[in-house]
């Protein structure tokens, strides 16, 4: 098992009103699997998510995520940094790229924050290089100097992916990455998903969208804060 | 690696640090120029407090310190002191060389310094205090060209120092302000009024028809002797920057106001003895007395150890004066030793309290500035918390978080600190030339500049308008309202001086930077630029980056 969660809990309080989102959640990813993550909106998908990516934190009497058997709750600080930044990798369903970096510098963002200064002198032509070759894949390589402003949200989302990607990381954990683009642009970006797991990439994909979530092999639904 | 990236583009990509950079300049060149005018204004205040007195003063009122030429010699010999002067100090009457008008004669009452001019000049550098001296050319530059003391006639250097008139005689130097007819005017000299078109017709002061002086002795028991009455030529004029020293203070050769006080030198003569021609037998004879003696420290010696010191070497000379049998005049074993200062408490007091309020307003000011530098770095680094969060998403330490906005800061902080002091040192060395600039009205190429951008402003909004461009119809609406604003006020411009000199009393404005207070504002622009930039820095870096990422 790559990566698990189980019997999570999420609760968010807001003043003294507590809104349970994740009420008992389990959810385990082989190694190469594609699982989508189905449920209605507001039903708790990115949640669970972000608790399998590590960018939040479950309640204190909820079960654990395990990553290749490690215990996400008993990582420290530099495990914690070194989880999010090499072996995961996210794709937001609202893109979030810097907007003061060209899409290359985006692109390469989690390989710069990987890097200490005298690896990256020595390794930044082979990794723009990496980043450029990815990005034309996704038919970007004449945007390469632009801002994330200047392109459409196909084009943001494929630098997106393409940020997740460049640590070659075991997970991509990708929440509704067609959920704001049109069809033909949506089946663009899961052809390019579904080639990366060909390649053997584990996927766990957030969708609301019943066709999209055919394309995986595993589909699991989350209602009333459970996995069904 | 991402961090030095980050902060460039952070710098360069947006206007915002240039807000902040000018608001940090803006902010630092405030501060340096209020410190700086204000307390050079205290320390002017203060310093001329200090006129003609030296560090330490001795003083024993009335009886004086007899053998007191020794005593500056025990005090010159001191490590501490570097030169001493003796002073005789009374009051006296000064019967003016013109009339009141209605057939009486102009009288002031006066305080008399009998000096001698030589030491005093190297204990308080009694030649800058004159008046009719020959101007230095920095000085000469600024004076009117009608002025009288560019005209060598009115240079009495020489006079002034010697308290001598050009033949020899006696001659005093008053207060710059006693003669009423003195009126100082707008540039901060004087001219002499009065009824006669010729500036020499008697009110014009360094005057050789002179003042009659009138001193009245004091025993040691507090009885008065007859009043001694001597005519004097008046040869320069005092000119110390206190007005009560400058209304009040006439100084005398000191030994004439010794022989008229009768503190110089006289036989002893017994009660009941007589000699061979049947007058009263001299028995000894009593020393010349001083009833001050003014001393300057060596340069690095405080006013405090020479006033030890001088202590010290006071109770040694009486002590030494009382073993000698062979004289027959004792020195009082006490004489009050301060430092000018102390001497001075009440003319420095209200200033010392002015300096302190001016340090709370100071610290209001510097508190102000401080919190806006802070706002303004939070407003932009809270916009910056969604960044945040994505880079903490993919990995990015705290640490290296903050160390972008750190930077971030620090950059501004220095660049906008560092203007700040070339605008502060710009404004405080040409403080006085753009305030006579304010003082006259303003020139008639400049108002038509300011109206012909009225007129161009007008046409871009209309520009503007024509274009529906909201934007720069606005702009342009506010910067022909503004431009017309300044217009107009540079045409009703009459001209006002802030700081007028012949109602205050220094000519000038202090323009001299402060470069203490320039070096820790500059590191408190810094420091605050970088707590400003580093705090919510370092709140998103410890938030979980899904709760950055709800920023909106
Ligand atoms: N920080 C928060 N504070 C309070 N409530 C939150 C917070 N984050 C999420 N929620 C609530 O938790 C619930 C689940 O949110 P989540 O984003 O996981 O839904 P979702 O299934 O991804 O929905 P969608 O399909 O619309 O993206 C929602 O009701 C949301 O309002
Ligand atoms: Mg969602």
């Amino acid at each position: 098992m790559l990566l698990a969660a189980e019997h999570v809990k999420k609760t968010y309080h807001l003043g003294r009103v507590s809104v349970p989102v994740l009420r008992d959640a389990s959810i385990s990813v082989r190694e190469g699997e594609w699982v989508t993550i189905v449920g209605s909106s507001g039903s708790g998908k990115s949640t669970l998510l972000h608790l399998l990516g590590g960018l939040d934190r479950a309640d204190k009497e909820s079960g654990p995520v395990l990553f290749a058997g490690e215990d996400l709750r008993k990582f420290d600080a530099r495990r914690e940094n070194r989880y999010r930044n090499h072996d995961v990798g996210f794709v937001f369903q609202f893109y979030h790229l810097l907007p003061e970096l060209t899409v290359l510098e985006n692109a390469m963002l989690p390989a710069l924050v990987g890097l200490s200064r005298w690896r990256w002198y020595s390794t930044r032509s082979a990794l723009r290089a990496r980043a450029a070759e990815l990005l034309a894949t996704c038919g970007l390589s004449h945007r390469l100097e632009h801002r994330p402003a200047e392109l459409s949200g196909g084009e943001r989302q494929r630098v997106a992916i393409t940020r997740a990607l460049i640590n070659k990381p075991r997970v991509l954990l990708a929440d509704e990455p067609t959920g704001n683009l049109d069809i033909h642009t949506g089946s663009g970006i899961l052809d390019l998903l579904a080639e990366r797991h060909r390649e053997g990439l584990t996927t766990v994909m957030v969708t609301h969208d019943a066709a999209v979530a055919a394309r995986a092999q595993r589909q699991v639904r989350i209602v009333d804060g459970c996995v069904v | 690696m991402y961090a030095p990236l980050l902060t460039n583009r952070y710098l360069t990509s947006r206007i915002i640090p240039l807000i902040a950079a000018g608001a940090v300049t803006l902010c630092v060149a405030l501060v340096i120029v209020v410190v700086s005018v204000m307390t050079g204004f205290l320390d002017m205040v203060r310093g001329s407090g200090k006129t003609l007195i030296g560090d330490v003063v001795v003083s024993r009122s009335i009886s004086g310190i007899p053998y007191y030429e020794e005593f500056i010699r025990d005090v010159e010999a001191l490590p501490q002191a570097e030169a001493a002067s003796p002073i005789v100090e009374t009051f006296g009457l000064m019967q003016m060389p013109y009339g009141t008008g209605d057939g009486g004669s102009q009288i002031e009452t006066v305080q008399v310094w009998g000096i001698d001019p030589a030491s005093l000049d190297r204990v308080a550098d009694y030649h800058s205090k004159l008046y009719w001296t020959k101007p230095s050319p920095e000085l000469a530059k600024t004076l009117a060209p009608d002025d009288p003391r560019l005209d060598p006639m009115y240079q009495r250097d020489a006079e002034g120092l010697a308290l001598k008139t050009r033949d020899g005689q006696p001659g005093l130097v008053l207060g710059i302000e006693i003669s009423p007819f003195n009126r100082r005017t707008a540039d901060g000299t004087y001219r002499t009024e009065g009824d006669f078109g010729t500036q020499d017709a008697g009110h014009f002061m360094p005057n050789t028809s002179g003042a009659t002086l009138t001193l009245v002795p004091v025993s040691d028991r507090g009885s008065l002797g007859g009043e001694k009455k001597r005519r004097f030529a008046i040869v320069n004029e005092l000119q110390s920057g206190v007005y009560q020293i400058d209304a009040q203070r006439v100084l005398a050769p000191l030994d004439v106001v010794q022989e008229m006080l009768r503190l110089d030198k006289a036989p002893i003569v017994s009660p009941t003895e007589v000699d061979d021609n049947g007058r009263p037998k001299v028995i000894g004879e009593s020393p010349a007395r001083a009833t001050t003696i003014v001393i300057k420290a060596k340069p690095g010696v405080s006013a405090i150890a020479l006033r030890d010191a001088v202590e010290v070497a006071y109770k040694d000379f009486a002590l030494r004066v009382a073993a000698d049998p062979s004289r027959k005049v004792k020195v009082p074993l006490r004489a009050i030793v301060a430092t000018w200062e102390e001497r001075l408490a009440d003319l420095i007091g209200p200033v010392e309290k002015e300096r302190e309020l001016m340090r709370t307003l100071f610290s209001i000011v510097y508190v102000v500035c401080a919190a806006l530098v802070l706002a303004i770095f939070w407003a932009i680094v809270q916009e910056k918390t969604r960044d945040i969060g994505i880079l903490r998403a993919v990995g990015a330490s705290r640490k290296g978080v903050l160390w972008i906005f750190l930077r971030y800061g620090m950059m501004i902080g220095v660049v906008g600190s560092a203007l700040g002091v070339l605008l502060a040192w710009a404004i405080i060395s040409r403080i006085n030339d753009i305030h006579a600039m304010l003082g006259t009205p303003a020139a008639l190429w400049l108002k038509i500049l300011a109206w012909s951008a009225v007129a161009g402003a007008v046409a871009m909004t209309v520009r503007g308008a024509r274009r529906a461009s909201a934007l720069q119809t606005v702009l342009w609406l506010f910067g022909t309202l503004g431009l017309a604003g300044v217009a107009t006020a540079l045409l009703f411009h009459r001209g006002f001086l802030i700081w007028d000199p012949s109602v205050y009393y220094f000519s000038r404005i202090p323009s001299e930077m402060d470069w203490v207070t320039a070096g820790t504002t500059v590191i408190g622009g810094i420091i605050f630029s970088i707590v400003g930039a580093s705090i919510p820095a370092a709140h998103a870096a410890d938030t979980d980056p899904v709760q950055s990422l709800r920023y909106e």
